[in-house]
């Protein structure tokens, strides 16, 4: 379905993108940053081969692409179904939301030395940490999205006479949608941030302890192999919620190019 | 509109009831209703008897409380003075057979489904089997021309197509009385007039009684068997104004009977007094 003006975009794009690769080559080739700290993109996939020949690559990637993805899904059962039950109780809203607004701005990270007294260097802790950073998006989006459910909407259910359950799942839940999938992505993308945060604390496997060894033994070329399969991880994450994002919302007018 | 045998049958049936018109055996009565939101008296003294098949238009200058008399009849709101009674019980929440035709059908609708599904959703709610559905669906989309948009959104229809889906939807709750409130207002005049017959046809048909919020005074003449002149501050019937024009009505030739153009004069000149 996609049209010629967007494929010559998507070509301008991988352009783009090659047109960096080789400045960056061009700049590690003639030395203007030394070796140890800037290895050329030859090096960074010599040892991203290396590694997937080994099979280290795809242990890494999956201990990682694990952490983010059960972190997210069990905040996004969290966000969802509190902001849901807050979004559609003005009770709630008014009694619960002024806290939420205080614990929201607090950075995640600096609650890693309470997860680590609670539940030590595990993967716990890294779930704990990933969950509590990236629910706020999703819970707030979610809220929104059910306390702003058009009033219309709201007459209309009770004209029809619908349950408390159906005006819930029938009217709010599709109505909250598109506020939902946008707090579902935002929190995913402090997900994968946050893993990797948690890998470098406990540095028991991952992309993110890979990173921090490699750092630590002035191996440049191992850096830059991770951090280019977090950029590969969170493409192909957000790609997929694109899809998702196409599908469920597949009644919204297309957007005006 | 085809007229199929099972609409016939409907006819047949309702004949007695159609019979009843000219008795006007009251469907819905108001005595003494009012409403007030704190010391604002927005309503004030309303009396009238609707009776069964009865097509009430209502007009006056913005203001008159119009929407909110709908609102209370449709037992959305609750009047604060007198009662109002429909079927001879009182009405203090929506019942299942009066529909709202709302006049921001964009905002009534459903955007995430499509036209069947939002026709279906009022078949749900009554619990209408899954596999009788399907054929009702199809039934209320041919009534209102909608057949070959049934799988559209609401975003991918007109207007006038809205309009006509949020009709079908209030159709498919098997009404005996349609509430709407300036259903019209934000069509362009060609589809408003087509929209207006339509409306005229499905109400004979079936023999609802329609209780029609406007402020197009032509349009309250060429519906109505009665229209309710509402005056403002605080809102309360001036008039009650007998529409003895024959039906089926016509756009052109109703449009210039004599009666009519006595009756758009007297309506002007009541409107024109509160500019």
């Amino acid at each position: 379905m996609m049209r010629p003006i967007n494929l010559l975009w998507l070509a301008a794009s991988f352009l783009v993108t090659l047109a960096l690769l080789a400045l960056w080559q061009w700049i590690a080739n003639h030395g203007y940053v030394s070796k140890v700290f800037l290895p050329g993109p030859d090096r960074a996939f010599a040892a991203l081969t290396r590694d997937y020949s080994s099979g280290k690559l795809f242990t890494e990637v999956g201990q990682t692409v694990l952490r983010m993805a059960l972190g997210w899904l069990v905040a996004s059962a969290i966000g969802i179904g509190l902001g849901a039950a807050i979004g559609i109780s003005p009770f709630a809203r008014t009694w619960i939301a002024p806290t939420f607004e205080f614990i929201r701005p607090l950075p995640a990270s600096a609650i890693a030395p309470v997860a680590i007294v609670f539940l030590g260097m595990t993967d716990n802790m890294i779930l704990l940490l990933i969950a509590f950073g990236s629910v706020w998006p999703m819970l707030l989006t979610t809220i929104h999205g059910f306390s702003n459910v058009h009033p219309r909407l709201d007459e209309v259910a009770r004209v029809l006479r619908l349950n408390r359950f159906e005006r819930v799942y029938k009217i709010a839940l599709p109505a909250a949608m598109p506020d939902i999938l946008g707090g579902l992505r935002l929190g995913l993308t402090i997900a994968l941030i946050l893993a990797v945060v948690g890998e470098m604390i406990t540095v028991q496997g991952g992309l993110g302890s890979r990173i921090l060894l490699a750092a630590r033994g002035f191996r440049a070329p191992d850096i830059f192999a991770g951090v280019i399969m977090l950029g590969l991880i969170g493409l192909a994450t957000n790609v997929a919620l694109t899809a998702l994002e196409r599908r469920l919302l597949r009644w919204q007018p297309a957007p005006a190019t | 509109m085809t007229a199929t045998l099972h609409q016939f049958e409907r006819n047949f049936e309702d004949a007695p009831r159609a019979a009843a018109k000219t008795g006007r055996k009251p469907l819905i009565s108001l005595k003494g209703v009012g409403l007030s939101f704190g010391s604002h008296e927005v309503l004030q003294d309303i009396n009238v008897d609707i009776g069964e098949g009865e097509f009430v238009c209502v007009i006056g200058p913005s203001g008159c409380g119009k929407t909110t008399l709908l609102r209370i009849l449709s037992g959305l709101i609750q009047a604060s003075r007198g009662t109002v009674s429909y079927r001879g019980k009182a009405q203090t929440e929506p019942a299942s057979d009066i529909a709202i035709v709302f006049q921001d059908y964009a905002n009534a609708l459903l955007p995430w489904r499509t036209a069947s599904q939002n026709i279906s959703l009022a078949l749900e709610a009554a619990a209408t089997p899954r596999a009788e559905r399907k054929d009702r669906i199809a039934h209320l989309l041919e009534k209102v021309g909608l057949s070959k948009h049934a799988d559209k959104y609401p975003s991918e229809m007109s207007g006038g197509m809205q309009q006509r889906l949020q009709i079908a939807r209030c159709l498919a709750q098997n009404p005996s009385v349609i509430l709407m409130d300036e259903p019209f207002g934000a069509l362009d005049a060609m589809t408003r007039q087509k929209l207006q017959d339509e409306i005229l046809a499905i109400v004979s048909e079936s023999n609802v009684t329609a209780f029609f919020v406007t402020h197009d005074l032509e349009e309250a003449i060429y519906l109505a068997d009665r229209v309710i002149a509402l005056e403002p501050n605080p809102g309360r019937i001036a008039e009650l104004i007998d529409v003895p024009l024959a039906r089926p009505r016509n756009q052109l030739t109703t449009r210039e009977e004599p009666e009519f153009l006595a009756l758009r004069r007297k309506l002007f000149d009541f409107v024109l007094r509160y500019e």
